[in-house]
């Protein structure tokens, strides 16, 4: 308080050295500073109270603060369980219902591999697959899905994954090894319970007998730009259908890119393209006539193959809230072009195939726990052989039919963890027409997966 | 050819130039929290906006390029985020955001949480095994939080340590002094009994001493079936409430429904920045949610 008397008298102090002073004016000036000192006690004065009440304030906020208890110290439990990795479990059950034999189905200029087939009819237990991952330490990543299917009455063990990852290599590098679902297409990556429909695309099916795995590397970069680039590629060891044989150094490869944003708060989307090369050794077609008697030999393909794929995702919510409605539409073309060489017991000739086709599927999920959707599939294949014998042993044989086929689907979400479904198909892939009923249960159990795009 | 070399070249040193501390917020609170924390020394983004569902969001293309530039990551930890964080983690193949790193910062790592379940079963519903993490619609979880992320800032920005530490204090000088007029301001909310549609206002209704009647939602994250509600309405012949809340995020649907048969009163509060058009920042966002509920309380 003190301290504000000698502030006063210099202003003062400076104001009647500096300015010529006259009498009348003084007594004003006087009046003035007196006023200013009045001011400034009385800001003061506010000042401190202000300070006083903050502090008190502040005291308040600060037990309450206090209060919040801060993170519990880990417990310390010695048992070795607590690492275990997480693990869950997806099970289905289908009911199906076709009106043609499902034994006899085929798509015309596509010869189908053992498991392309239609699943049986009327009850059957879907493919049941337990999924392990974990971080494995601070470099890696591992995950194991293995599967469980009824194949011709053997119950059938298939490791569909299973591979190590790096967790955050550097600048965007991922480096990933073991057996994985090839990056060729959107819905490949995808597992199989992941899907809109209950069966894969006709495209899918024909070209890889439903999904294509890779054992071997796969290096992707995500580039430093605001938008959306990923480039990557794989190698692997060539043995997976469409790629055939025991090759020594690098059976397949393959190279994508993938981009992708957003427009608005309500719109994203994404495109992919990818090509994938292999030398298949003795690729053996499913069909094959015995000639004259006997056990009925395949037709082989030796040469060079190769894949190119488009994909395009796209996906609506409004104000991006994807739990109350959302829509999504995939499509995705893929074209296979063989060129080599048919062979069937004696007989050679020069081949040259290619099979094309694709799907659009549009889902829409109206509330929370119900989703619809359709989908069109098209196909279609061009052969040219030497010899055209050989193409018709082969089943290759499709004289300018297109299939397609045309889905509906309705889905109901008790919770995110369960799924009941009702698929109807109309379905065109060979010149008997066929329509198709599935209604199916997926459920998954444990460790609460994430779902990528 | 060498235009283009020299373009990228021109980008990448860009790039190094650039020391701004980048930041990728799960939600909307945490990059407002970081703005005030950081000020200009950092770029701050928003995975979500106060109109989405934090649990259910998309790991989209447009995430995993954001992440992967990432200096730090920003989120509220506790299970909210699993359905697609840890995708963007792996993907994103950035070091400096894995889990454990100085660049992953989980704001409920700092705070204790309350409404730990005791049984982990999900006929339960939607439950979070670590405990409730929605934390924000406190001011003062917030604060503990704010000043954790101040010392991480801290941290990896050493150079500007004094200028993070400046910005603390004043952060908390203005939180304390918003916070203890919110507490006068909704002194007479206290013991307001209230409905929630879903259990995300564990910690306001603590904060503000507000009573929880009933929940819509029999079992988080299910959508309640009429049977539920028809419990409810009996239930609040009972002990009758004034209010029944929902977050702006959530359908109004079961609220309009309650409110339609019992006549009480109905609002949506912000929940988060963005969750109104008032509630810009996390200043305005307390100031709407007291006005509100003082407001519809009357």
């Amino acid at each position: 308080m003190n301290s504000k008397t000698p502030l006063a008298a210099m202003i003062s102090f400076a104001l009647f050295s500096t300015v010529p002073v006259y009498a009348d004016d003084l007594s004003d000036l006087k009046a003035e500073i007196m006023q200013m000192r009045d001011n400034y006690e009385q800001r003061i004065a506010q000042l401190e109270q202000r300070i006083q009440q903050t502090e008190t304030n502040t005291q308040q906020v600060q037990q309450q603060v206090a209060q919040v208890k801060s993170a519990p110290a880990p417990t310390s439990i010695q048992s070795n369980n607590r690492f275990n990795p997480a693990i869950s479990a997806v099970l289905n059950g289908q009911f199906s219902d076709y009106s043609n034999d499902p034994d006899d189905y085929e798509i015309s200029g596509f010869s189908l591999g053992e498991e392309a087939g239609l699943a049986r009819e009327g009850f059957s237990l879907g493919e049941s697959e337990i999924i392990l991952s974990a971080n494995i330490d601070q470099l890696l990543y591992g995950q194991a899905t293995i599967a469980l299917h009824d194949h011709e009455g053997e119950t059938e063990l298939e490791v569909e994954e299973a591979f190590i990852e790096t967790l955050g290599l550097s600048n965007g590098m991922t480096l990933r090894a073991g057996r994985f679902f090839s990056p060729i297409g959107y819905l490949n990556e995808k597992h199989l319970h992941a899907w809109n429909f209950a069966d894969a695309p006709l495209i899918y099916r024909g070209l890889f007998g439903n999904q294509l795995s890779t054992d071997g590397l796969k290096l992707s970069y995500v580039l430093p730009t605001e938008q959306y680039i990923e480039i990557g590629g794989t190698v692997g060891n060539g043995d997976q259908h469409p790629g055939s044989g025991e090759h020594n150094g690098v059976g397949d490869w393959l190279a994508f890119a993938k981009t992708g944003g957003d427009i608005g708060t309500n719109h994203n989307w994404q495109l992919g393209l990818s090509h994938w090369q292999a030398s298949p050794d003795d690729r053996k077609y499913s069909g094959g006539h015995a000639h004259g008697g006997g056990e009925a030999e395949s037709v082989a393909f030796n040469g060079d193959t190769d894949i190119t794929n488009l994909s395009f995702v796209y996906k609506w919510a409004p104000q991006g809230n994807f739990k109350q409605q959302n829509f999504t539409l995939v499509s995705e073309y893929f074209y296979l072009h063989d060129d080599g060489k048919l062979s069937h017991e004696n007989e050679l000739a020069t081949y040259d195939g290619k099979q094309y086709g694709g799907f659009v599927e549009g889902i829409y999920q109206f509330s929370p726990q119900w989703k619809t959707g359709l989908r069109y599939d098209w196909l279609g294949s061009k052969h040219r052989a030497s010899d055209g014998e050989l193409l018709e042993d082969a089943d290759l044989d499709a004289s300018g039919f297109h299939p397609q086929r045309y889905s509906m689907v309705l889905d109901w979400l008790p919770s995110e963890f369960s799924r009941v479904r009702a698929q109807i198909n109309h379905d065109r892939s060979s010149r008997d027409d066929d329509t198709q009923l599935m209604l199916q249960y997926t459920i998954s159990i444990g460790a609460h997966g994430a779902h990528s795009f | 050819m060498k235009q283009l070399f020299m373009g990228l070249l021109l980008f990448f040193i860009s790039m190094a130039v650039q020391a701004e501390i980048n930041i990728f917020a799960c939600e909307p609170e945490w990059e407002a929290l970081s703005q005030e924390l950081g000020g200009d020394k950092v770029t701050t983004y928003s995975a979500t906006t106060g109109l989405q569902d934090p649990h259910y969001i998309q790991a989209r293309p447009s995430l995993i390029a954001k992440s992967r530039r990432a200096d730090l990551l920003v989120c509220t930890g506790a299970e909210l985020e699993t359905g697609w964080l840890p995708l963007l983690q792996r993907k994103s193949g950035n070091r400096a955001i894995q889990n454990g790193a100085p660049g992953a910062f989980m704001a409920t790592d700092y705070v204790q949480l309350t409404g730990i379940p005791s049984q982990l079963d999900r006929s339960q519903g939607h439950i979070h095994a670590a405990g409730n993490p929605h934390i924000q619609t406190s001011p003062i979880m917030l604060l503990t939080v704010a000043k954790a992320l101040s010392e991480r800032l801290q941290q990896l920005d050493q150079n500007n340590q004094a200028y993070y530490q400046q910005r603390w204090t004043d952060f908390e000088q203005r939180w304390q002094a918003a916070t203890l007029r919110w507490q006068q301001q909704a002194e007479s909310l206290k013991g307001l009994p209230i409905v929630i549609q879903h259990n995300n206002w564990d910690y306001l209704i603590d904060w503000l001493g507000l009573e929880k009647v009933a929940t819509l939602e029999a079992k988080p994250g299910v959508p309640p079936t009429v049977n539920d509600l028809n419990n409810i309405v009996k239930q609040l012949k009972l002990t009758p409430a004034k209010v029944v809340i929902h977050a702006a995020y959530q359908s109004p649907r079961a609220s309009r429904w309650l409110t339609e048969k019992t006549g009480i009163a109905k609002v949506a509060l912000p929940f988060t920045i963005g969750g109104n058009t008032s509630s810009t920042d996390l200043f305005k966002l307390f100031d709407n949610t007291i006005e509100l509920l003082l407001d519809k309380s009357k």
